[in-house]
């Protein structure tokens, strides 16, 4: 064995002993919390990209960057305050930085050029940020309930919005923590940036990835109060298979009209450009 | 080390913490319930009844004289039996609110603060500026306790958030004088005042609003009382499905194009 692959070798099982706790962590959020369930497919998706870019990652030459050491310090500072209490985000973010570091320090710059993209999708496989996450909660659950209330009325269904509770005809639907649209915020997020790599790759294509994602967002968000109204609207939808079906079909739709926003965005820029 | 002092400090009185508060069968059905008058301007609507007593005057709602646009769910009592049991029941309950031992003492404004299940206590006035978070640790039951000598008074666009399990219904203001809650803000809890109790425009209630000897004042505001015994159905939760099989449909999704012509390829021979 090469003293390359040797070291290589070296260092993931090096990172897998000392982060094991993160990545406990972070695979049990993945398993207990449906918001961030997807967590179990980054990995795969990541797995898949680096293998796609095989031919490219393996012509380069190794020119390892002592900068590298620099990431692992800054990442070790990271954990030794997650492991003090900071938290899991901490601690699962200075296992990424750490993977940084060490492309670096094996690799140089031009191979974290290459990872980079896989680096940005495991983003998605970090646990919720508890400070923004319940800041943002609330503010997300009252949009959904407003903009839900307000299709339904523009609808002409009689509806009485109070908080985070719709009241369709005695009807009574909750835009509780799990409705607030983080899960199709996630997923839809995670599949822009797959679709953006996927598509559109080309150099020079990055206001068409930097739109998708974008778009990802307000088309989510108003997906989201949809799925509310729906189950506000009829209530055969608002539990079981149906809800599910519902909560499904209209994910299917968003990812539409992402791929529609896409063939516009990208007409428009070559209108644009030419 | 002085702040990781403090809160084990707090968790583990809230643990020791025995003291339950109940509203009792009757007022817990109201949403609103003051002593003297209700007065309502705008589109304001009440989930779950609304009554006086010993007063009489209701203003500024649909079902009863002299009118106006604000909306019941439940029913319009004015100094009637039901009213006059559910302030019975409300004194006893801001009597135990009252009376319940203090885990820890506040001040001033709580805005940007967590708190955990106990009884906080202020000797003078309090107030709500950004948001005040409460976790319950993840325990439905963890009651909260605010305990207050004068005044409650919350800015505008304020939020009283709770987490990690914390239920409207288990949150008590006990208000030694009134309570105002700012313009288009978000209050969760029991407001248990001596005196009176005004809502700003807009402002969002999820809990109750129960003065014992004054007025409630109401302006364009939404006010859910939590499920109680009488009270509106639980409304039913409708979350999207896991973020696992959405992004599994779309990886499909994904795979099923890109692979599309070596899928349908026996089709076309």
């Amino acid at each position: 064995m090469s003293w390359r692959k040797s070291a290589v070798l070296l260092t993931v099982v090096a990172l897998l002993a000392c982060y094991a706790p993160a990545l406990r962590g972070m695979f049990e959020q993945w398993r207990t919390d449906e918001d961030m369930s997807h967590g179990f497919l980054v990995p795969v998706v990541i797995l898949w990209v680096i293998w796609r870019e095989r031919e490219r990652w393996r012509a380069l030459p190794a020119q390892p960057n002592w900068w590298g050491w620099a990431l692992l310090a800054v990442a070790a500072g990271l954990h030794f305050a997650g492991a003090l209490g900071v938290g899991l985000f901490a601690e699962s973010l200075a296992l990424l930085i750490s993977v940084a570091g060490a492309v670096l320090y094996l690799g140089g710059f031009s191979w974290l050029r290459t990872l980079a993209f896989p680096l940005t999708l495991a983003l998605f496989m970090l646990p919720k940020l508890a400070l923004v996450y319940n800041q943002a909660t609330l503010p997300l659950q009252l949009l959904a309930s407003r903009i839900a209330a307000s299709m339904l009325t523009v609808a002409g269904i009689g509806v009485i919005r109070e908080g985070n509770i719709l009241d369709v005809g005695g009807h009574r639907v909750a835009v509780v923590e799990a409705c607030n649209g983080i899960r199709y915020l996630l997923s839809l997020g995670f599949m822009a940036v797959v679709l953006g790599y996927l598509f559109d790759s080309k150099p020079g294509m990055w206001p068409a990835r930097f739109t998708l994602l974008a778009a990802a967002i307000p088309i989510a968000i108003v997906a989201n109060a949809a799925r509310v109204a729906a189950a506000g609207w009829m209530p055969a939808l608002d539990s079981g298979f149906a809800h599910e079906l519902s909560g499904w079909f209209i994910f299917v739709l968003c990812l539409a009209m992402l791929i529609l926003t896409r063939q516009l965005f990208n007409k428009m820029y070559v209108l644009y450009r030419s | 080390m002085k702040t990781i002092s403090t809160i084990i400090l707090v968790i583990g009185l809230s643990v020791c913490l025995k003291a339950q508060i109940t509203l009792g069968s009757t007022v817990e059905t109201f949403g609103v319930l003051a002593g003297s008058t209700v007065t309502s301007s705008g589109p304001t609507v009440v989930l779950g009844n609304l009554g006086v007593s010993p007063g009489t005057a209701v203003t500024g709602f649909a079902a009863i004289p002299p009118g106006g646009v604000g909306l019941v769910s439940g029913a319009i009592h004015s100094a009637d039996a039901f009213a006059g049991t559910a302030q019975t029941q409300l004194t006893t309950a801001y009597n135990s609110a009252a009376g319940a031992a203090s885990t820890a003492t506040v001040s001033g404004d709580l805005g940007g603060l967590t708190f955990f299940p106990g009884v906080y206590t202020s000797n003078s006035s309090l107030a709500i500026t950004g948001t005040v978070t409460l976790n319950a640790l993840g325990n439905p039951n963890a009651q909260f306790i605010f305990q207050m000598g004068s005044t409650l008074t919350t800015a505008v666009g304020s939020t009283v958030l709770l987490t990690n399990g914390a239920q409207a219904s288990n949150v008590f203001w006990q208000v030694g004088s009134s309570a105002t809650l700012g313009t288009s803000s978000f209050f969760s809890g029991n407001i248990l005042a001596l005196v009176s109790i005004s809502l700003g425009t807009g402002a969002a209630l999820q809990g109750r609003a129960l003065a014992r000897n004054g007025a409630v004042t109401l302006l364009s505001n939404t006010i859910n009382t939590p499920a109680g015994l009488g009270g509106p159905p639980p409304p039913l939760v409708t979350p999207a499905p896991s973020s696992l099989i959405l992004v599994t449909t779309a990886l499909l999704g994904i795979l099923i194009y890109q692979g599309r012509k070596r899928i349908f390829k026996p089709f076309r021979t």
